[in-house]
């Protein structure tokens, strides 16, 4: 009997493959002619949620543009989301303009896809556009401008924003929009000026303020405002408080606290520190170029030592590994005397052991030594 | 053999298939014998002149390989090649002997497009090719074939392993040297001595003796070569008193020291300067073992004595060889030379090299910096013009590092690495950090209330 | 000449993010690369310029491994293991995992906190080197080092590169108020001024209350009231809110008014913004202030009701009204009203709030009570120190030896310079001179002049009152000859000149002696032997010149000679 053909695959099965993550075999399906319905569509699209995902995702949409209902709002929306997350905006602008109608949804996806890939610039750009085409924004819509403006870094359109938002749209700012206004601030490295907004909040500021700032203060590097915005979250709420925190050092330099600064009289009698120069004569790096053959230029010679086959494999191996861990270089020849001197400072520099083997014997330089006892 | 076959003939004896093959495998056997070659010939001849059409094609192709091994060992790869390229049928057996003939060559182009021709590859197909792929430098192709060889789910065994650990070895591919001892404890392969013994070779020109001295304890059974493996496996990464003290525990447990396990123990004294220990090893070796020195021994007591500045005697043993230097030796004089300044001595040194390798171009390079490193000019431009005359030429120098299981190569400003960009910003940094070392100003601090 | 201060502020952030997509010149490689291995060596590469501007990496690069790297450089700086951070950083550039800025500042920062300038200088440099984008906090801690170490000329450079077009980011109000407190600590109250303009006219921040108060306490330090008072009302003005909610500026406000004579405009500024109902945001800072303000001007009743007020209000963690300076400040009032016990208890008390008294506050006590001979209760404080880890520097020493002086217990005052000594501080002549001077005035002359020895044992430099001292003690006693070698070591030290006052004390006690010819001899040496000496440099000098020139002639005759041979040898 004449084989059957398999029935063609149903929506179910697309959307079963999809969320196994099976997206190649999804589109291969597409390609052969399967044409999906609008809910499957929308999972489709929804399944593709990692960068790696990109191309299935531009090749769904394709199919998608081409599909009776490419005026899908909650698809396009959907692809807005995706796109960003992604990690195109390119895609997703794409999307956006090809739009025959949008939702507030639209603008605010595309805003925070902007914020949220690192194209705060284009996040405030589109703001300027929707206003321009004359969408009114609402509270929603100042978050992912806040997220722009903590995206691109913009302090100043920040506050503006903020201010416009009661001003001009009659907007009461709630706890998110402050903490977008700390996000602005905290991101841009004005710590100071965001516990300064802290301060001044016109109510007692909550425990998501605190820890949103502790987090940023965290990431800034800066102990003594993350520790402080870490006590009082724990004192708000105490389950947020870290057993095993380990306490801060107290600091040396305290100057600002003590009222007594411009009475230190200590400088009038003390002999001012002496110029200290800390020399460490033991290794003194000099190019040695009797090690290359004498008809180049002196510099030409410094930059043929520098060039040399292993110091190239040994930065090779530097960017590739993690800190701290050997490398093992193998040459054909055997190494010369500048590069045994260059190498025996640099496993000090790099703080690694550097494992060079030539064709005459093995070199296992560290800490500024080589085990061959520099013979070599 | 020969003298059998040929009364056999003058009998009017037909001589049978089998008779032929066996005689053919012992001509193979024996290539370094001169009657091998002009037999085998023979037995080609014969076989010409005899055909019969009648036999059978198993038989013809049984005694065609036989010829093809025949011809391949007695270096005729060509004659080999005619022979089987013109076989109607051809086996695996043939068509391994085949490869292993062009291998043997050197011709690893011939031998690879005739693998890949290959219907079926069996263990020892791929055997062959990466055995043949390492003895003619291309280790990492061998990897590669080892790599396709598991993906053809093709179990290897012992003498595969050994040919990949070998190529591992050379390109001090340690990942793919870890690799591989997993892969022979999954296979239980773990008790074969011989394995045992070239992983810790591996590990140990790896740089990793600390794996290797692992793996060595671990052993069971030990034989004189894994003993020779760790005492130079320390040897030459410097782990001096460990070489010694194991090359001791080896005589304690009853093993005859050879002459590797010398070069071994007087490598271990040469790179840690322990001239009296190095005489004595070396008399224990002349005296009570009666081994004659080698070569290598000599090295190593040049080696030694030039490291402890005894140049004038480290030139007396040269000359008391009883044969001529090589260039290792010569070589290691002429870097204590230069390290100590005697230029009469280094040019007396590389009279002899230049005699023995007019070719090589370190040792003219040695010299020339030699004369350059004491403003010695007329000399250098001597060595660069004798150079120039002979029309040597330097050998690029070439380094390469395992990062995963890649190994990426690098020769002297080279460009191409896909990275190279930040290959040499990295570079910049270091420039610019081994410039400040030594000479690092620390920023002068003003008065403060410290 | 924008509409609208937000296109204005767009624009500005527009120009960063051009330079982000178009990244200047100068920042680019100028460099080509040999096509393939075979070409010939490569062409010397110019090292890119690390000062050229680069947008720092955005806050979410903090992230994956990076992360957990900032993470454990973090846990290091908390366990207080600073090298390891520092050398875990610039280890890490040399990995596959780059430190990011963030992670570089966590220790910057933590470097700077406990004064380790060098350190952090050299971590600065190394990051700088590595091509790692500052950010402006990068900048922050930087302006701050050089500060700290008097160096504003070095800070005021770094913060112009800021203001130029292409910078990546614009400096912070708290750039402003570093840079401000630098110059204003350093006297420099002009420059200080002009920060204060263009940061006015630049408009990346809003005027910053901050900013004005340092200036303000510039000017109350430099006894300008008007100036403090035209500040605040310049202020006041650029804010246009009617009113500064701010309280950091009331304290210097109400000292300008103080010293403007107008105690009663000082005052009905503190009931207003310190009254019922009024809006003016207080800390412990500007609270300081205003406790201070109170306390030097007579007010200790008002200055104690608002200490209480502070110590009511003060709920840690969440409202912090009182630190340490709120302690210092109130002795400070207590002992200007000669409540010395008074004083003592506060002092005692600061441990209650968890404060630390410092070096400083310690200092600011022993002061005071040493002033009013309340020297056992000094010895007190000093002994307390020591037995709390804080480490008395060069200015306790002098106030114990003053004080003791003050008593008559000169054997004490000696014991407490030698001990200084003892302990390895340094201090310098105008130190010494307490000490000579406290041993003059008794006519222990034979100890002063010990001391005087012992400071040019320790190689420091005696200035003219060190002589003096000295000079007039044997002159006054009648030990004249003794005098006249002080006088002569006096004139023969090129550092000092002589005055015409203690001239004419000397020429007078020699009339007395009969000596006066005394006097053109001692001239007459001293001028031989400035000629000698100078003789001698000179022919040293001339010397060490000639075998200068000498091996430099050597050098270049045989760079000369190697470089003709290297031709020759390549030519061959």
């Amino acid at each position: 009997p004449p084989p059957v053909a398999p029935p063609p695959p149903g929506p179910v099965d697309l959307v079963a493959l999809a969320r196994e993550g099976k997206l190649k075999e999804v589109v291969d399906l597409l390609n052969q002619g399967v044409r999906p319905d609008p809910p499957t569509f929308f999972e489709l699209v929804a399944s593709c949620s990692d960068p790696k995902h990109l191309d299935e995702l531009k090749k769904i949409y394709e199919f998608f543009f081409r599909s009776p209902f490419r005026a899908d709002l909650q698809i396009n929306n959907k692809l807005l989301e995706m796109f960003s997350k992604c990690g195109s905006m390119a895609d997703a602008r794409r999307v956006f303009d090809r739009m025959p109608d949008r939702t507030m949804d639209s603008w605010h996806l595309m805003i925070d896809g902007y914020a949220a890939n690192n194209l705060g610039d284009d996040g405030l750009q589109m703001f300027e556009q929707m206003r321009k085409v004359g969408v009114c924004p609402n509270a929603r819509t100042f978050l992912s401008v806040l997220a722009a403006c903590a995206s691109a870094e913009a302090v100043e359109e920040g506050f503006i924003h903020f201010d416009a938002m009661y001003k001009d749209y009659g907007i009461t700012p709630q706890i998110e929009h402050y903490i977008g206004m700390i996000e602005v601030l905290g991101k841009s490295g004005h710590l100071n000026e965001a516990v300064e907004f802290i301060e001044k909040l016109p109510f007692e500021p909550p425990v998501a303020v605190w820890e949103a700032f502790m987090n940023l203060a965290r990431a800034q590097g800066d102990i003594d405002l993350e520790d402080r915005a870490g006590e009082l979250m724990v004192f708000m709420d105490p389950s947020k408080s870290i057993a095993s925190k380990i306490p801060t050092p107290p600091a040396k330099r305290r100057s600002g606290l003590n009222m007594l600064d411009g009475r230190n009289k200590l400088g009038e009698y003390r002999v001012p520190p002496k110029i200290e120069k800390k020399v460490v004569k033991e290794q003194v790096y000099v190019p040695d170029t009797r090690y290359v053959l004498h008809d180049i230029d002196q510099e030409a010679k410094e930059q043929a030592l520098l060039y040399h086959s292993e110091r190239l494999a040994i930065a090779y191996g530097l960017i590739s590994t993690p800190a701290r861990t050997p490398l093992r270089i193998i040459k054909n020849l055997r190494i010369c005397g500048d590069c045994h001197n260059a190498i025996k400072i640099m496993s000090r520099i790099v703080g690694r052991e550097l494992i060079v083997r030539d064709n005459k014997r093995f070199h296992h330089f560290k800490d500024g030594k080589c085990s061959c006892g520099d013979y070599w | 053999a020969a003298y059998a076959f040929g009364s056999m003939l003058s009998a009017g004896v037909d001589p049978n298939n089998v008779t032929l093959v066996a005689l053919l495998s012992a001509c193979a056997d024996f290539p370094s014998n001169p009657s091998a070659l002009p037999l085998g010939c023979a037995i080609h001849a014969q076989s010409l002149k005899r055909r019969r059409p009648d036999a059978a094609p198993e038989e013809v192709v049984v005694f065609s390989t036989a010829l093809v091994d025949m011809y391949a060992k007695c270096g005729r790869a060509g004659i080999a090649g005619e022979v089987f390229d013109r076989m109607p049928v051809k086996n695996r057996v043939s068509f391994n002997t085949m490869i292993a003939g062009y291998m043997r060559a050197g011709d690893v182009d011939h031998a690879l497009s005739w693998f890949n021709r290959m219907p079926t590859k069996d263990k020892v197909s791929w055997t062959v090719v990466i055995d043949g792929c390492v003895k003619n430098g291309l280790l990492e192709e061998a990897l590669d074939c080892f790599r396709a060889m598991q993906l053809n789910r093709v179990d290897a065994d012992y003498v595969t392993i050994l040919a990949v650990i070998a190529a591992c070895t050379s390109l001090g591919a340690l990942n793919h040297g870890l690799w591989v001892h997993r892969y022979v404890k999954n296979q239980g392969l773990s008790s074969n001595v011989r394995l045992a013994n070239s992983l810790i070779d591996m590990y140990s020109r790896c740089g990793r003796v600390d794996f290797a001295h692992q793996l060595f304890e671990r052993m069971c059974k030990r034989t004189l070569v894994s003993w020779n493996s760790i005492v130079v496996g320390f040897a030459v990464n410097g782990w001096c008193h460990e070489a010694i003290e194991h090359f001791k525990m080896m005589r304690s447990e009853g093993f005859e020291p050879d002459a590797v396990s010398f070069t071994g123990v007087l490598t271990a004294c040469s790179h840690a300067g322990f001239v009296h220990e190095g005489l004595k090893f070396y008399d224990l070796m002349r005296k009570h073992h009666k081994l004659p020195p080698r070569v290598e021994h000599y090295g190593c007591l040049v080696d030694l004595l030039s490291r402890a500045g005894r140049l004038e005697e480290a030139m007396s043993t040269i000359e008391s060889m009883p044969f001529r230097p090589n260039e290792v030796v010569l070589s290691s004089l002429l870097a204590a030379c230069r390290v100590h300044g005697d230029i009469q001595l280094a040019e007396r040194v590389t009279a002899y090299l230049l005699q023995l390798e007019p070719e090589c171009d370190s040792n003219y390079v040695l010299l020339s910096n030699i004369y350059a490193a004491d403003g010695r000019w007329d000399g250098v431009g001597e060595i660069r013009s004798k150079m120039k005359a002979i029309g040597v030429t330097k050998t690029p120098g070439c380094s390469s590092i395992e990062i995963g299981c890649e190994i990426h190569e690098f020769v002297a400003g080279d460009g191409s690495h896909p990275q190279s960009d930040d290959i040499y910003e990295m570079l910049d940094l270091l420039r610019y950090e081994l410039k400040l070392w030594g000479h690092d100003p620390k920023i002068i601090v003003g008065a403060t209330d410290e | 000449s924008f509409a609208t201060p937000e296109e204005a502020a767009a624009e500005r952030r527009r120009r960063k993010r051009r330079l982000r997509i178009e990244p200047p010149l100068s920042s680019l490689r100028q460099q080509q690369k040999p096509p393939s291995s075979s070409a010939p060596p490569r062409s010397p590469r110019t090292a890119p310029n690390p000062n050229a501007p680069k947008i720092p990496e955005p806050i979410s690069a903090l992230a994956g491994s990076r992360l957990n790297l900032h993470n454990r450089i973090l846990t290091l700086i908390r366990e207080n293991d600073l090298d390891e951070a520092a050398l875990l950083v610039r280890h890490s550039i040399y990995s596959n995992c780059r430190p990011t800025v963030f992670t570089a500042n966590a220790v910057l920062h933590a470097l700077l906190r406990q004064s380790r300038y060098a350190d952090l200088l050299s971590l600065h440099r190394f990051i700088t080197q590595a091509n790692v984008a500052p950010t402006v906090i990068t900048v922050n801690l930087l302006l701050q080092t050089y500060c700290d170490c008097r160096k504003t000329d070095i800070a005021l450079e770094h913060f112009r590169l800021l203001l130029k077009d292409d910078a990546p980011f614009p400096p912070s109000p708290t750039t402003y108020r570093i840079l401000a407190k630098g110059l204003v600590d350093n006297g420099k109250l002009d420059q200080a001024l002009e920060l204060k303009d263009d940061m006015l006219a630049k408009a990346f921040v809003p005027p910053d209350s901050i900013v004005y108060n340092h200036l303000m306490q510039g000017f109350v330090k430099k006894g300008d009231p008007d100036k403090v008072v035209s500040l605040y009302e310049e202020l006041l003005e650029k804010l246009g809110s009617g009113k500064i909610l701010d309280g950091i500026v009331y304290g210097n406000l109400m000292k300008g008014y103080f010293g403007k004579g107008m105690e009663k405009g000082a005052m009905e500024i503190y009931r207003d913004v310190l009254g019922e109902g009024s809006k003016v945001r207080f800390g412990a800072r500007s609270y300081n202030l205003v406790l201070d303000a109170l306390g030097r001007n007579g007010k200790l009743e008002e200055a104690i009701d608002l200490f209480d007020r502070m110590l009511k209000e003060h709920d840690p963690p969440r409202r912090i009204t009182v630190n340490l300076g709120t302690f210092n400040v109130m002795v400070d009032a207590y002992c200007l009203a000669g409540r010395f016990p008074d004083a003592i208890t506060v002092f005692r008390k600061m441990g209650e709030q968890k404060c630390i008294p410092d070096t400083l506050s310690y200092n600011s006590l022993i002061e005071h009570l040493g002033n009013n001979k309340l020297v056992p209760e000094a010895e007190e404080l000093y002994k307390e120190m020591g037995e709390r880890g804080i480490n008395p520097d060069e200015y306790t020493y002098v106030l114990l030896v003053e004080s003791c002086f003050g008593v008559d217990r000169v054997d004490d005052a000696t014991g407490y310079f030698q001990k200084m000594v003892e302990l390895g501080l340094r201090p310098n002549a105008t130190a010494y001179n307490k000490v000579i001077g406290g041993l003059v005035n008794v006519v222990r002359l034979d100890e002063a002049k010990k001391f005087f020895d012992q400071m040019l044992e320790k190689e420091v430099k005696p200035n003219v009152t060190s002589y003096e001292l000295l000079l007039k003690g044997f002159i006054n006693s009648g030990r004249l000859d003794d005098g006249l070698k002080t006088l002569k070591d006096l004139l023969l030290d090129d550092g000092v000149t002589l005055s015409q006052e203690i001239k004419e004390l000397v020429e007078e006690a020699l009339r007395k002696e009969g000596r006066e010819e005394e006097m053109g001899i001692l001239y007459e040496d001293v001028e031989r032997e400035k000629a000698e000496r100078l003789a001698r440099e000179a022919e040293e000098k001339a010397r060490a010149e000639a075998l200068a020139k000498e091996e430099e002639e050597r050098k270049k005759r045989e760079a000369a000679e190697k470089e003709a041979a290297a031709a020759r040898a390549s030519a061959a």
